[in-house]
């Protein structure tokens, strides 16, 4: 029996690391700390749905054939593509999306991750306005208001609030929550909504007019604020911009709700003006509720590796960037690829009808630990070990600090960078031999 | 066994005196020897300019600048330096490139590779992202690297020096350098950091750091001391406070004077004050702005106890990237610019802001003249290091162009020519006429950053020496640099050969091969009781305040592929 | 004169891109150098020759060189990109990216044109006779500047984020345009006949006039007055005072 501290939960971007595992016979017996979501993913794994061997669609149906057949026939299909898109990669370590960028690359493959459905519009704001941030220690110790706008951490973030945020304390807030004013703004009352001391409901859709209300309130101009923004009175938006500003310290930490609500990346662009324009008065920053354990990490490899953190377009043979053309979902809905190959992320669960119909379509190489949707849709498939469980390896945390993950458990599966490894041979040899 | 033989090298290697003479150079197993064997391979550098691999001393190029690429698509098809900037297709050899200021970690090895360089100093690693930075590195292809680790705003710190508890205060900072694998000691804007967790700033040597009692000076003398406590190769590496405001020459000279009895555990600068352009600003405001270089080149001729490096700035687009965050605050709202900033829980402040240095707006001239007018006003060139805080005041890709202006008193003429007249008049460049040589270019771009950084293989060409090597296409004996400014420049902006660890890595300003290179990190040890004192604390740091536990805080071995250890033992 | 027409020789789905396809590229140049010249198609290249079929009448300078599209190019990216003069016309839907970073010269498009039609052009002219996409006479990702000089007509609706850090120029849009038009305005002029929302948001410079309906303003604007334009009186707001804007912003 081998008991693991510190081990790491490779579930959600809150990348818990003090979790404690129990292992006997090469099976994790006992898990401590981890919230709900992430003891299912160390003990509930070999419990549901793991592709046991490569696969070939052959007539119709996935069969089982040798590593080296699956190699073979994902080869053949990279190396005939005109333009493949390279999708997912964000369950799984830096080390295996080194590897796909190089793999994308050599290939001439489109390159993208799941902040396409999810966080994406996140990094276009920073592009536009940068991204006034700080590790989550920082607000732990210091935020005496914290804000959460569009994420509902209760249920997405189970322990973020306990280790991190209102529930946590830290040196400039030793009493915790007592210590720190809690708002929340969102469409709905949801479960994070009713531990809040404010609740602000928003219409749906209208983040973007609400944001501009509070910034003109913060900058002095509250003449310009009509009597209603958003469907919140002007007294109400008052409130609550004075509450920024007399804060000492202020964190928005921000959501699908305000990344994917109508507006899309212009709401996180327009909070980052906020934060800048809070600093004039007080401490204020912003930390964005990442959901894939590394998505962040994706978003930082491929910014060091090609200048791009997702949708980089590699068909030119230089790196080519422009969300709205070279997205997953962007390619897609047009049909402008002629092949897949998704990896660590599950396309066939979270992409609209149109994206899912036409992967129906164009050859697909899937690599995941686990059958899902994606498989139904896949004709080669690639059986992976679990990272962060069956494999190490780095991941980020939704506040951009990197750690190491553990390899807690045995396993007869390849690893996603031993497989992306093989394929950038298996091409090579095969454009070599032509 | 690799064995090369350099014939006809016009060696230029201050560190062996050597000032440009005709020999020849042997290279067996990646280091200098006396001889190699008739079967090495031959080189004939035709009289050609052959100085040891160029070495960085100062330069963000790991961790921090992930945050400048991230906000900065725009950059990436920058490509006003071709060659040398820009997208590039992959070839066999080499990975796809992009950018200018904030390129990709591949072009940063190659374009500095081409440039001759060797070696590179990561100026800035905040110990929690340390893993970010040495995952970097690793991704470099190429170079050798450092990296100084930030101690700025660190809480441990602050209470030992309040505390005062020198031992422990040593014995923390060992344990960093060990935990962030860093090489040396980095303080920003000291106790700024902290002050900016609550949106404020220090405003001096003077201006304690709210909520822990110590002052900026405070912090500066007690890591100094426990750098020599530590033994270490470097000195404290310091970024003053005040840094980018108008009138902070005095805090400079200020903060200069403060350490002038520090005690030196080893032959070397007692401290090294970092890209002084940004902190050589009299006036007391933009409107009365001018140059404080001769003041503060005035105060350096007269000390002997310190090194310092220019951070010059060059005309055009940058990325601006430091600890100092609220200075990329300010700077953000100046020039209504992008904004990025990162606190670092317990221990520091940052933040990225991009700027254009233009020649027509006054004050980017007169700061395009500071750097240089350090450069020439200090006499003693072995107390100069060549750089421009790269992506700071400019990429690294425009050092050649930098080279020139510190060369040629006509390329400098021609352009302050073109200068506001305004500008002309706070600055003292035009009355300089001074133009360095090769030599004093040797010393400023690798020879100090070798006694420095205490490395005594790096930066120059004498046996046991790295075979780090760069052979630029100008032949000394018949080149006026202070005329020929076009060529120089040329021919610093591609090498006829670079060489690392004795494998032709560029040959004709092209890529040749890409090997991987080392991580040089120093392990200082203390006694033991004094560690486990000092744990004592730290643990309750980690269990009340940081967000990560500590197993998980230092970084592994996984991360250094190829590490170089350095021991020192606490004095 | 010169003409030069171009029809698809087969739809293609993954995309070509044409940004070598502009008066400046084939003024003086024969049918076979036409054909000749290369274009993206997916991660390798192809001649025009074998995905189009040209047809070149005349020699001429570029000013007096016009190339016509026979038909749909929906799946051609870039065609005029960095054009300086002369003519294009597109009789049918155009890809993304047409007629970007032009100095001079006109497009018109006779169908509707993907996004970014327009993205950074500094002269020159684009009418687009259906509808356009999002982003149109916008920039690159990051940029500050995106449409600096010239004029873009677009006689159908546009879809969100028209004229997005405009530093110049002019964007007329007969129909209606989707969300955020006009945003970060640091200096063109759009006008928009049809219906819109959130309108001019942190606009620096310059004017945007909506003849339509505006569904939500932007709550960061200074009401002073009317102005007249064009002979009618709208009411004139002043902003975004959150960047403080001296940007005027009309509406009904």
């Amino acid at each position: 029996m081998a008991v693991i501290t510190d081990a790491i939960c490779s579930l959600c971007g809150s990348l818990c690391d003090d979790i404690t595992v129990t292992v006997e016979d090469n099976k994790i017996t006992s898990v401590e700390r981890a919230c709900i979501l992430g003891r299912n993913k160390f003990v509930g794994m070999f419990l549901h749905d793991r592709i046991e061997s490569p696969m070939i669609r052959k007539n119709g149906e996935l069969v089982d054939v040798s590593y080296e057949e699956a190699i073979e026939e994902a080869g053949k299909i990279l190396a005939n593509s005109k333009r493949t898109l390279s999708y997912g990669w964000c369950s799984t370590s830096c080390e295996a999306i080194s590897k796909a960028i190089q793999l994308a690359e050599e290939t001439k493959s489109l390159f993208d991750s799941t902040a396409n459905v999810c966080h994406g519009p996140s990094a276009l704001a920073v592009q536009e306005k940068g991204g006034p941030a700080a590790t989550l220690g920082v607000v732990k110790n210091r935020a005496d208001l914290m804000v959460f706008w569009g994420c509902n951490p209760a249920h997405a973030h189970p322990r973020h609030m306990s280790r991190y945020s209102p529930f946590s304390t830290g040196s400039f807030r030793q009493k915790g929550r007592k210590d720190t004013k809690m708002v929340v703004i969102d469409v709905r009352k949801t479960d994070t909504a009713k531990l809040a001391d404010k609740y602000v409901q928003l219409e749906p859709g209208t983040d973007y007019l609400y944001l501009s209300a509070i910034r003109s309130a913060v900058n002095g101009h509250e003449d310009v604020i009509p009597d209603k923004v958003a469907g919140v009175p002007k007294e109400d938006i008052i409130e609550v911009a004075n509450m920024l500003k007399d804060a000492k310290f202020s964190c928005i930490f921000y959501g699908m709700g305000v990344t994917q609500s109508r507006s899309k990346y212009k709401n996180g662009d327009m909070v980052s003006s906020l934060i800048s324009d809070l600093n004039q008065h007080s401490k204020s920053v912003m930390i964005g509720m990442r959901g894939h354990y590394n998505v962040t990490g994706f978003g930082q490899v491929a910014t060091w590796e090609t200048g791009f953190p997702m949708a980089i377009d590699f068909t030119r043979g230089t790196a080519y960037y422009n969300p709205g053309e070279t997205g997953a979902n962007d390619v897609l809905t047009r049909g402008d690829v002629d092949a897949a190959i998704i990896a660590a992320a599950d396309a066939g669960a979270h992409f609209p009808q149109d994206s899912i119909k036409y992967l129906a379509k164009i050859p697909v190489i899937q690599i995941d630990p686990y059958a899902n949707p994606t498989t139904e849709v896949a004709d080669v498939v690639f059986p992976a070990a679990v990272v962060g469980v069956e494999a190490e390896g780095t991941a980020y945390r939704m506040d951009g600090i990197s750690l190491r993950m553990k390899k807690l458990i045995d396993t007869k599966f390849k690893t996603d960078e031993e497989i992306t490894s093989d394929l950038i041979q298996k091409v090579r040899e095969i454009k070599r031999g032509a | 066994m690799s064995e090369l033989l350099i014939k006809n090298a016009v060696v230029c290697d201050p560190l062996n005196n050597i000032n440009c003479e005709k020999m020849d150079l042997s290279v067996k197993d990646g280091k200098i020897v006396e001889s190699v064997s008739s079967a090495a391979k031959l080189i004939d550098a035709g009289g050609k300019l052959t100085m040891a691999g160029g070495f960085d001393g100062h330069t963000h190029c790991a961790g921090k600048i992930n945050v400048g690429r991230f906000m900065s698509p725009h950059d990436m098809r920058m490509n006003p330096i071709p060659g040398l900037s820009g997208k590039v297709a992959p070839t066999a050899t080499t990975r796809a490139q992009v950018g200018y200021n904030t390129p990709n970690t591949f072009a940063i090895g190659y374009r500095y590779s081409k440039l001759g360089y060797t070696t590179i100093t990561e100026a800035a690693i905040p110990i929690l992202a340390a893993r970010h930075t040495h995952e970097e590195f690793e991704s470099i292809p190429i170079l050798d690297k450092l990296g100084l680790t930030l101690f700025s705003s660190n809480w441990q710190v602050m209470e030992y020096i309040r505390d005062n508890e020198p031992d422990k205060l040593a014995a923390y900072v060992a344990w960093a350098l060990r935990s962030s694998r860093g090489y040396g000691i980095k303080i920003v804007n000291p106790g700024g950091g902290e002050a900016w967790g609550w949106a404020k700033n220090v405003s001096g040597l003077d201006d304690p750091v709210p909520n822990f009692d110590v002052t900026p000076a405070q912090i500066l003398l007690a890591l100094a001391e426990a750098n020599e406590k530590l033994n270490l190769p470097h000195s404290i590496h310091i970024h003053c406070n005040n840094l980018g405001k108008p009138g902070n020459y005095e805090t400079t000279i200020a903060s200069m004077k403060l350490l002038e009895n520090v005690k030196t555990s080893r032959d070397r600068q007692a401290v090294h004050v970092t890209h002084v352009q940004f902190n050589a600003y009299a006036g007391t405001g933009w409107r009365d702005f001018e140059t404080g270089a001769p003041m503060v080149a005035d105060y350096i001729n007269g000390a002997n106890h310190l090194t310092f490096d220019l951070g010059m700035a060059m005309f055009g687009p940058a990325m601006t990237m430091t600890a100092d965050g609220p200075l990329e605050y300010a700077n953000s709202r100046l020039l209504h610019a992008k904004w990025s900033n990162q606190d670092v829980e317990l221990e520091e402040a940052s933040g990225v802001v991009p700027v254009t240095y233009s020649s027509k707006n006054f004050v980017n001239a007169v700061q395009w003249a500071i750097g240089q007018e350090l450069a020439l006003l200090v006499k003693d060139p072995w107390k100069v290091m060549f750089t421009t805080d790269s992506p700071n005041g400019g990429t690294f890709v425009n050092y050649p162009e930098a080279y020139t202006l510190l060369m040629s008193a006509k390329k400098r003429a021609e352009i302050i020519e073109g200068l506001p007249e305004l500008a002309i008049g706070r600055m003292a460049l035009p009355g300089i006429d001074r133009e360095l040589d090769l030599y004093e270019l040797a010393i400023m771009t690798r020879a100090i950053q070798s006694k420095m950084y205490g490395m005594a293989t790096k930066g120059n060409l004498g046996v046991g020496a790295d075979a780090d090597i760069a052979i630029y296409d100008i032949n000394p004996d018949s080149i006026d640099t202070s005329v020929e400014h076009e060529a120089v420049k040329k021919a610093f902006s591609g090498t006829a050969y670079t060489i690392k660890s004795g494998e032709i890595i560029v040959k004709d300003g092209e890529i040749a091969a890409t090997p991987e290179g080392k991580t040089y990190w120093v392990n200082a040890t203390v006694p033991k009781a004094t560690e486990d004192a000092m744990m004592v604390n730290l643990v309750q740091k980690f269990k009340r305040y940081y967000s990560v536990n500590m197993a998980n805080y230092m970084v592994e071995d996984a991360y250094l592929p190829h590490p170089v250890e350095i021991k020192t033992e606490a004095i | 004169m010169q003409i030069v027409t171009l029809s698809l020789k087969e739809q293609n789905i993954v995309p070509i891109e044409a940004d070598t396809i502009t008066p400046d590229n084939f003024a003086g140049k024969s049918t076979d150098e036409i054909e000749a010249i290369l274009v993206y198609y997916g991660n390798s290249q192809a001649s025009i020759g074998e995905l189009f079929n040209v047809s070149v009448d005349g020699s001429d300078s570029v000013e007096n060189t016009k190339i016509i599209f026979d038909g749909n190019v929906p799946r051609v990216k870039r065609i005029g990109q960095g054009m300086s003069a002369g003519e294009i016309e597109i009789n049918g839907n155009v890809d993304m990216h047409c007629g970007s970073n032009m100095t001079g010269g006109k497009i018109t498009i006779n169908g509707n044109a993907d996004s970014w039609v327009g993205c950074e052009m500094k002269g020159g002219e684009i009418v687009v006779n259906g509808n356009g996409g999002y982003y149109v006479g916008g920039g690159y990702r990051g940029e500050a500047c995106g449409m600096a000089g010239g004029k873009i007509t677009i006689n159908g609706n546009v879809r969100d984020f028209l004229g997005e850090h405009l530093c110049g120029g002019e964007i007329i849009v007969n129909g209606d345009a989707g969300l955020l038009p006009g945003i970060s305005n640091s200096g063109g002029t759009i006008i928009i006949e049809g219906n819109t929302t959130m309108v001019a948001s942190e606009m620096k410079a310059g004017t945007v006039v909506v003849k339509g309906n505006v569904a939500e303003m932007m709550p960061a604007f200074r009401e002073e007055g009317t102005e007249e334009f064009h002979g009618v009186t709208f009411r004139k707001f002043t902003g975004d005072v959150n960047v403080g804007g001296k940007g005027v912003l009309l509406v009904k």
